[in-house]
């Protein structure tokens, strides 16, 4: 008999380390990057996230969540250490002000939706940027774009369908 | 249910949900959601994305998404790799019950350890005998526990450091010098598990246990019985 007999979960060998890596190390990063806001930090927190994440690999259960959420999850944790390693630091912040999760929430929703934005067809993401983020009047935008402003006005609503399709494979739960 | 009616409103949805209509058109727009439930689903599920789009700096929308650096794979296959190998040895350690440490420090005394676990817990199994390769190359780890049974010797190998794919051959030395063929596994790269052998040869003649892999022999002598003993030994024999 085997002392250690092959575990049945996913992710404790090295090709499922490799094949996370390939499917969720770009979105980790993209994330970690922009939530502390510094590319060396961020490859230290997805590093930990994928050497955290091969240490409980046992306790992966694709039944309860896929790996992409749970490699989130982990994030959350490395991120939220880094920033508590980094606010310990003298003569910030006296009196030891906790991180809380309610950043972390927020600049993980807002990287989903900056994510959301870039991944959108050029069309719609140019109408919604133009529009929204820019503050433009339709008909400006439609005379920019050579096309009458109902194709704005449509191309505006089938572009927040399509953030909203994004939104749903990368996992954003409203 | 959706109307060419509604197909007109919809394509408001979306302007509505970023609150982009005009007045005129809200108020017009709204009359209709009143009365329209797959356009209000519609309305209410467009505008959850849109609750989401002030947080966005649209600086970074721009932007192309940053990415890792090349090596960072590499890097983080290298730590893993080498808490697998730490891991390994400490599990080994808990239950090979000696220190390794002590083995690697020693390599260059040539001495082995050998422990003869008495059994316990066995519940009337018969004892197993742990054997370390000592005087081992960088890198290489081999160990062995023998458990002795009516057919034979049951043999459990452990193999680590040498190239993944490796065929290992093993044998015990029995006490008329002979060696008695154990069977054969390849060793790969990352599998935690230790190979099942058996040999005919019965533990009690057994006086040494041998590998052979990648073109080289290792060799460590078996106790004949006792409890600890240490155990001066030249553990590699020329190839055969």
């Amino acid at each position: 008999m085997l002392r250690n007999p092959v575990r049945m979960t996913t992710f404790t060998g090295d090709r499922d380390v490799r094949e996370a890596y390939a499917a969720h190390s770009g979105e980790l990063y993209g994330f970690a990057t922009r939530s502390l806001g510094d590319a060396g930090l961020a490859e230290e927190a997805v590093q930990e996230t994928f050497v955290r994440a091969w240490r409980a690999g046992e306790r992966f259960d694709p039944e309860i969540g896929s790996l992409r959420t749970w490699l989130f999850a982990i994030l959350r944790n490395v991120v939220i250490d880094l920033g508590r390693a980094r606010a310990v630091r003298p003569g910030v912040a006296e009196g030891g002000i906790e991180p809380t999760v309610e950043p972390f929430e927020e600049a993980l929703s807002a990287w989903q939706i900056e994510e959301a934005m870039r991944r959108i067809g050029d069309d719609h993401r140019r109408v919604i940027f133009e529009t929204y983020y820019r503050g433009r009047p339709y008909a400006e935008v439609a005379e920019e774009l050579g096309v009458p402003e109902g194709t704005v006005k449509s191309r505006v609503y089938y572009g927040l369908r399509a953030l909203r399709v994004v939104l749903e494979e990368m996992g954003y739960d409203d | 249910m959706t109307t060419d009616n509604c197909r007109e409103w919809r394509a408001s949805l979306g302007a509505y949900a970023l609150g982009q209509l005009s007045e005129d058109e809200r108020v017009a727009l709204e009359a209709h959601l009143e009365g329209c439930p797959e356009c209000r689903a519609e309305a209410e599920s467009l505008r959850s994305v849109a609750r989401l789009m002030p947080l966005a700096d649209p600086a970074r929308i721009v932007e192309p998404a940053p990415r890792p650096p090349a090596e960072l794979r590499e890097r983080i296959e290298t730590v893993i790799g080498a808490e697998r190998t730490t891991e390994r040895k400490r599990r080994r350690r808990q239950r090979f019950g000696f220190a390794f440490g002590g083995v690697a420090a020693a390599a260059a005394a040539a001495v082995l350890a050998i422990v003869v676990f008495s059994g316990g817990g066995g519940g009337g199994r018969a004892p197993e005998q742990q054997v370390a390769f000592g005087h081992l190359p960088q890198g290489i780890q081999i160990e062995a526990s023998l458990r002795p049974h009516a057919f034979g010797t049951e043999i459990k190998m452990y193999v680590s450091g040498v190239r993944s794919g490796t065929l290992c051959r093993v044998f015990l030395r029995g006490a008329d010098g002979r060696r008695y063929p154990a069977g054969s596994f390849r060793y790969r790269w990352g599998d935690d598990t230790e190979a099942v052998l058996s040999s005919a040869l019965d533990l009690s003649r057994a006086r040494a246990i041998g590998i052979r892999a990648g073109g080289r022999t290792f060799v460590a002598p078996v106790s004949r019985g006792g409890t600890t003993a240490s155990v001066s030994q030249l553990n590699q024999e020329d190839p055969t």
